[in-house]
């Protein structure tokens, strides 16, 4: 662990983007010991012992819900849930509705999914908590990318000079965003492979793209990570099925083969659409860390919430006891 | 009425002269320019307005303005919009038609006009619309609109989608030699879209609206423009192929106009910065090579007009995520300031072009009578002061909305005073 003073504490996290590599590696650090305590009996730290982290989902999670929660009772903070379907939500205006409600509550921390790119922005500009990105439009999942970084670390040691390939719906993706600019910050090499119809315009330049799988694992890439394909693209028109899609750009039997021969890691966000992203078989491949991103999930979390500093003015007669 | 005004000791700038040169205007009580000369020496009886150190410009035209009356009020009425427009050295606008109704028949078309002659302290001229209820379903009754004042027609915020249509508006239209406006966009591929599709879109993560859906829809009205032998005047272009699609046609004969907005010159996608939906509207601000072609454009004469595309939004409206908020921003009180301060200051924007695309073109394009300081037109004239500044804030601006990116700025340059026949428009209470 680095012995440098840790980086000043932010307020919100956003997205990757406006992390230096510096505080990227800070949290990737600090959520190691956070993993060790899952192995203890007692999986529980008082850092956030007397917070409230609200968990503000204006689209359905489960999982990522379910890994914050966790996160922040095992911090000991106190944890609501609220999840708001767009369909009793009158967009806009509500939402700051929503956001004055909860901030009348004393609310410390905020964890923000919103359908919109933006909106956690724009609720960190109207609250003194600390809002947290858990993922908002097409533009940014930032805790996604840390857990991902978190993982690769773990798997293969420092991350500098290592290969990693994104496949898939890249178009659709704040996955794609924030672990292609993690991994870029940490000073990996990224590779795409997807359909033109499925990468974004405006992409940074160094990314290499790829024309065919093969080709793009004969460029010996450390991890493959394959990207969530939404089945209602197609009626998008941006591949004509999910069995062309699946036969030219899935991970088939064959090319599965080929990683394993190479000993590549596999990685996906989840939730898998087996047979489409890629075969069942990989579930259970040694080098798969899919299931470990989930359980790295919780640690990276929760070096998140310890990491950042609500605006909340304590009381005057308090101010000792939270500073100590 | 009031004695006759000398505007004494200023320098004037218009169509034809890009170097302030001194000039005294002497406007007579009946509001007529009486004299205008480079010394004109005070007579007895003459109110004396000393334009020391000011700018005396033509009053600025604005062809392309949403008034939101009748529909939303809230929004801004022709009244605050006209004061709106007063406030930013504007003394003639013309209105958008997409109001709630759409003013989409001559009935419609009289009563904004009667509005305004009721509550606008400068002259407003409407638009009616192409199509009923701008539904681009069937040709609105574009003569009879024509005939209550209406000066132009567009589906302004759509375009005409179906194309054999918008032949047909062209044709008929050219048959009462009414100018035919177009807000160009192919609706499929800017569906969804939030901003400019390209390097910012992707880094904010927001669907893009490519620049090819403007230019192929330009390329389209061209052509029509061209087999139906009518006026075409395209509306805000944001992108330089664009441009040059409109350039190509000019030289090939099509009678074809064009305006750019202040903020299309000013600003460019990399503005847009933590969301602010100040600086959302449609079409999208585009890249700063896109600025420069523009600008050079408007200096090489391919673009005829400036427009504000003035278009208010309540804060509740705008204070959304970037996605969700409406599309639009004011631009009646920043206007001026605005290029000044960026451009005629910098020395790459002269007035007389200037001059040209806000106060002689659009007046000419439109038949309406052209604002200068000859004797014995009409005094239609604004002082700017080049050495005081402007604060654009809920305070100090007449627009009921405040959704401009030039919100809470300061920037040089002010519109002290405007001068409309025998009246002075700034300086006193609202009637």
């Amino acid at each position: 662990m680095s012995t440098t003073a840790p980086p000043a504490r932010r307020k919100d996290l956003l997205d990757i983007e406006s992390l230096t590599r510096e505080e990227i590696v800070f949290l990737l650090d600090t959520a190691r010991p956070f993993k060790d305590l899952f192995d203890r009996s007692v999986k529980k730290v008082p850092a956030l012992r007397g917070k409230t982290v609200l968990n503000l989902f204006f689209e359905p999670s489960t999982r990522t819900r379910a890994s914050f929660e966790i996160a922040a009772k095992r911090l000991s903070a106190d944890v609501t849930n609220l999840a708001i379907t767009q369909s009793s939500v009158t967009k806009g205006e509500s939402i700051l509705d929503t956001v004055d409600t909860m901030q009348s509550m004393k609310v410390d921390y905020m964890v923000v999914r919103h359908a919109a790119a933006g909106v956690p922005a724009f609720i960190a500009r109207h609250t003194p908590a600390a809002v947290i990105n858990a993922g908002d439009g097409n533009h940014a999942h930032p805790t996604q990318a840390l857990l991902d970084a978190f993982t690769m670390r773990e798997a293969v040691g420092e991350l500098a000079g290592r290969r990693i390939l994104l496949v898939g719906d890249l178009l659709h993706s704040r996955v794609f965003r924030s672990v292609s600019t993690v991994a870029r910050k940490l000073d990996m090499e990224v590779g795409i492979f997807a359909p033109t119809t499925l990468i974004p315009s405006g992409r940074p330049d160094y990314m290499q793209a790829f024309n065919t799988f093969n080709e793009a694992l004969e460029w010996s890439p450390d991890f493959v990570y394959l990207l969530r394909l939404q089945r209602e693209r197609q009626a998008a028109h941006f591949f004509p099925s999910l069995r062309e899609y699946h036969h030219v750009f899935g991970l088939t039997r064959e090319r599965f083969l080929e990683c394993r021969r190479r000993g590549i890691r596999i990685m996906h966000p989840g939730p898998v659409n087996r047979g489409v992203e890629l075969v069942d078989e990989v579930l259970t491949y040694e080098h798969c860390l899919i299931n470990r991103q989930v359980e790295n999930g919780i640690a990276a979390r929760m070096a998140v919430l310890y990491w950042l500093q609500p605006a909340v003015t304590p009381l005057p007669d308090e101010k000792e006891e939270v500073a100590s | 009425m009031s004695a006759a005004r000398l505007f004494h000791g200023g320098l004037a700038v218009d169509a034809d002269h890009a170097a302030p040169r001194r000039l005294d205007v002497l406007v007579g009580a009946d509001g007529k320019i009486e004299r205008a000369a480079p010394e004109i020496k005070p007579a007895a009886g003459v109110e004396v307005v000393d334009c020391t150190g000011k700018i005396l410009l033509p009053g600025l035209f604005d062809m392309h303005v949403h008034l939101r009356e009748p529909g939303r009020e809230d929004e801004e009425t022709i009244g605050s919009g006209g004061r709106a427009a007063a406030r930013g050295g504007f003394t003639g606008i013309v209105a958008m038609p997409n109001t709630d109704p759409p003013i989409d028949s001559g009935g419609l078309v009289r009563y904004v006009r009667t509005l305004a002659r009721e509550q606008s302290p400068v002259p407003v001229w409407t638009s009616g619309c192409i199509t009923k209820g701008r539904a681009g379903q069937q040709l609105a009754d574009i003569a009879d609109m024509q005939q209550q004042g209406a000066v132009m027609i567009t589906d302004d915020g759509d375009p005409v989608a179906d194309a054999y249509l918008f032949r047909r508006a062209l044709e008929y239209a050219r048959h009462f030699d009414l100018l035919v406006a177009c807000h160009c966009e192919v609706p499929e591929l800017s569906r969804g879209g939030a901003m400019n599709e390209g390097a910012r879109s992707y880094r904010l993560g927001l669907p893009g609206i490519p620049a090819c859906s403007e230019e192929i829809s330009i390329a389209r009205d061209l052509q029509l423009a061209r087999l139906a032998g009518g006026r075409i005047h395209i509306q805000h272009v944001s992108t330089a192929r664009g441009l040059d699609i409109i350039r190509r046609a000019k030289a090939d004969g099509v009678r074809v106009t064009c305006e750019v907005s202040p903020h299309h010159l000013l600003l460019s996608e990399d503005d847009i910065t933590d969301y602010d939906t100040n600086f959302k509207m449609n079409p999208p601000l585009r890249t700063v090579e896109d600025n420069a072609a523009l600008l050079e454009g408007l200096l090489d004469g391919s673009i005829d007009v400036l427009a504000t595309d003035h278009a208010p939004h309540t804060e509740f409206e705008k204070n959304l995520d970037f996605a969700s908020a409406p599309f639009g921003i004011t631009g009646l009180e920043t206007a001026l300031p605005s290029l000044f301060s960026r451009l005629v200051r910098t020395g790459k924007l002269p007035w007389d072009i200037l001059v040209r695309a806000f106060s002689r073109e659009p007046r000419r394009i439109l038949g309406l009578e052209v604002a200068d300081f000859r004797e014995g037109l009409p005094a239609d004239f604004i002082l700017f002061d080049p050495e005081a500044s402007t604060h654009f804030s809920a305070d100090t601006m007449e627009s009921k909305s405040r959704n401009t990116p030039f919100l809470g700025q300061t920037l040089p340059g002010a519109v002290v005073q405007v001068v409309l026949g025998a009246e002075l428009l700034l300086g006193r209470k609202q009637p």
